[in-house]
């Protein structure tokens, strides 16, 4: 597996394979504007991509919800792959998910406070908070897990994790259970959905996204040097503590706007890494493009199943990809591919 | 189980949303000191030794109540007590109350009060009382083990419910003869009969109920809302949805693609959600909410969504509505 010529060869191969998942990702993208709950005939698509008849009901659903919430649905399903794929490699944890690093309950904290304290309405306006609600969880536990002699190590940012989305888990909940009106705006963030979501949103969101994916791809080496263990990435040369903030900072910004735009989407920075080192092998500078393309495709997919078989109302893609994804997830631990990361 | 939560949290929420239908209307049965007994909105005859005087009760069931001078010692609403449409303008001196927020009662509070009857409709569909449904906080539903319960459907009508709590009061020792309640009947039939006479003079006017939400569109289904069965019996053509949710047949639940599925010429709007600026707010907010004629042409009014349980209530409300109508273009939605 490791002798040069194996590399080489497999190196040869995941070249044109990254090249077909771009294709496959183009193609589910138009799927997901051409089918939906609403029936429009594939010509009509067309001319409304063509900007032909900009009054039409057609044009309106095509271009202003369809095309945002598939541009979302590529860069937020990246962006979950990727923070996956980062978390787990630097916390060398292949159940680490972004979730247990208080993402989704920094997130959904600070969404019910701006709604009570501050009496914010509208998800245009509240996905700001969610965004520094998770931001500042990750830091949280970040910082908490540093404290101590040998800095952040994998169970000590388990630990911090799970101890920081207890804590901001337990704050939602109070704050819910005295206030409908956020119990309410909470529900429909937290199901997590690519409905809803325009261009405001998107445009929002997106160069936090495209910022941190491209930041995300200088970490394949020091995620290969750390997936050796801390000792001997660190007689390689590569300074761990360093290496481990930069990929937290990564994650934090990945997970954080992904999950204010939509809300908590699950299972796709779970499975996805798992799926690319099944394809890639350990070497993270694969992992990470294929999860960056393999991710947006597996939520896309999830999303225009959502639509198409509740029509004419729709599922949301939060709970298309728990039905599916769990036994997906089962099926991987039977078949003994969930590897060490 | 962070994501199954919400789908019940969704069910729940529609569940706040939501009405029933049957025919069955209560009998009350003589009044005296000596046993008691009342027909449950299910059909089955529920009894007591004597009649029952300290009653917990549901936040319109209260109000009808209420209405005929019987007060109760609790009541549970699904909403703040202030904002509830039953109960605002009552006096609630003395009553405790029980729970401000749909699917939680606090029970320890109610069984303090001794009950000996618990009033709160029932609702066929859901084979349930209301704040015992599925999808309630489990520890609510010990509430029906403090005392008997009993209800009225709601079925075709919210005739049949109003008059079936005036059956009842009386069973429980009201009198249902005073003047009030004459007057508030007489204005009730006015105003069915302003209704119908304005609903005449448009013939083609159809009407859809509807309440937005940020994720779909839900369109009521009169089936399962005795109001709308009431507009429908007075000429209001209130179009039925093809589709209802097989799961929760109150609404038809349209993704915002298809917010423009049907064309009619008033909208209905949710009372609970509708506000004056409602309409301009969608409108700003979803792409497809003025594809809807009605919408953009701002023909939208309040509907008194599953709530209404007397005829005062029900006449201020129809006056509302006719005035509506009276405005209405009866070609907007062609």
């Amino acid at each position: 597996m490791s002798t040069p010529t194996v590399r080489a060869r497999r190196a040869l191969a995941l070249g044109p394979g990254l090249a077909v998942l771009g294709v496959i990702l183009a193609l589910v993208a138009f799927l997901s504007i051409t089918l939906g709950s609403r029936d429009i005939g594939l010509s009509d698509v067309l001319r409304a991509l063509a900007g032909l008849d900009g009054s039409s009901i057609e044009h309106t659903v095509t271009v202003e919800m369809r095309v945002p919430r598939t541009l979302l649905g590529v860069l937020v399903g990246a962006a979950l792959g990727v923070a996956g794929t980062v978390l787990q490699g630097v916390t060398r944890n292949p159940l680490a998910d972004t979730g247990i690093m208080g993402v989704n309950s920094g997130a959904a904290a600070f969404v019910v406070l701006a709604i009570t304290v501050l009496g914010v309405r509208g998800v245009n306006v509240y996905i700001w908070f969610a965004f520094a609600g998770a931001i500042l969880a990750t830091l949280l536990v970040y910082v908490i897990a540093s404290l101590g002699r040998e800095g952040a190590t994998p169970v000590k940012l388990a630990l911090a994790g799970a101890a920081v989305t207890a804590g901001m888990g337990s704050l939602t909940t109070g704050i819910v259970m005295t206030n409908v009106d956020a119990l309410n705006e909470l529900r429909f963030w937290q199901v997590g959905s690519l409905a809803g979501r325009y261009a405001p949103i998107l445009s929002g969101v997106a160069p936090f996204l495209i910022a941190g994916l491209i930041a995300s791809l200088a970490c394949g080496r020091a995620l290969n040097g750390l997936a050796l263990g801390e000792d001997t990435a660190r007689g390689l040369g590569q300074r761990v503590g360093l290496t481990r903030a930069a990929a937290f900072a990564v994650v934090a910004v990945l997970a954080g706007a992904a999950t204010a735009a939509c809300g908590p989407i699950v299972f796709v920075g779970l499975i996805v890494p798992h799926l690319a080192r099944f394809i890639c092998g350990p070497d993270y500078r694969w992992i990470l493009p294929y999860s960056m393309l393999l991710a947006p495709i597996v939520l896309l997919l999830a999303d225009v199943v959502g639509r198409v078989v509740a029509a004419p109302g729709e599922l949301q893609v939060g709970v298309v990809l728990g039905v599916l994804g769990a036994p997906v997830f089962v099926g991987i631990v039977r078949y003994g591919r969930l590897s060490e990361a | 189980m962070r994501i199954w939560r919400p789908i019940v949290a969704a069910a729940a929420l529609s569940l706040t949303l939501a009405a029933c239908a049957s025919t069955d209307t209560p009998e009350a049965t003589p009044t005296s000191s000596g046993p008691w007994q009342f027909t449950n909105g299910n059909g089955e005859l529920v009894k007591a030794d004597k009649t029952p005087t300290r009653i917990i009760a549901h936040a319109g069931e209260a109000a009808a109540l209420m209405s005929f001078g019987i007060k109760p010692v609790g009541v549970y609403a699904d909403e703040s007590v202030k904002t509830d449409p039953n109960l605002k303008g009552l006096d609630l001196t003395g009553i405790e109350i029980l729970g401000q927020e749909w699917g939680k009662i606090d029970v320890e509070k109610a069984a303090a009060l001794r009950p000996d009857l618990i009033v709160a409709d029932w609702w066929p569909a859901e084979k349930a009382h209301s704040g015992l449904e599925e999808g309630v906080d489990e520890k609510s539903k010990k509430l029906k083990e403090l005392a008997p319960i009993v209800g009225v459907a709601q079925g075709k009508s919210i005739a049949d419910l109003a008059e079936g709590y005036e059956d009842l009061a009386q069973s429980l020792g009201a009198k249902v003869d005073a003047p009030e309640i004459a007057a508030a009947k007489k204005k009730y039939e006015d105003a069915v009969a302003a209704f119908k006479a304005a609903v005449a003079a448009k013939p083609n006017l159809t009407a859809l109920a509807m309440s937005p939400a940020d994720d779909k569109v839900y369109v009521a289904n009169p089936e399962y809302a005795p109001e709308l069965l009431d507009f429908q019996k007075w000429g209001l053509k209130v179009v039925n949805p093809d589709k209802p949710d097989p799961g929760f047949p109150y609404w038809e639940n349209l993704s915002w693609e298809n917010a423009d599925k049907y064309q009619p010429d008033l909208i209905l709007w949710d009372g609970r959600s509708y506000t004056d600026t409602a309409n301009a707010e969608w409108g700003k907010k979803q792409p497809t909410w003025f594809a809807i004629k009605a919408a953009k042409a701002d023909a939208v009014v309040s509907w008194p969504a599953y709530w209404l349980h007397t005829f005062g209530h029900f006449a201020a409300e129809l006056d509302k509505l006719t005035v509506a109508i009276k405005a209405a273009d009866e070609n907007v939605g062609s």
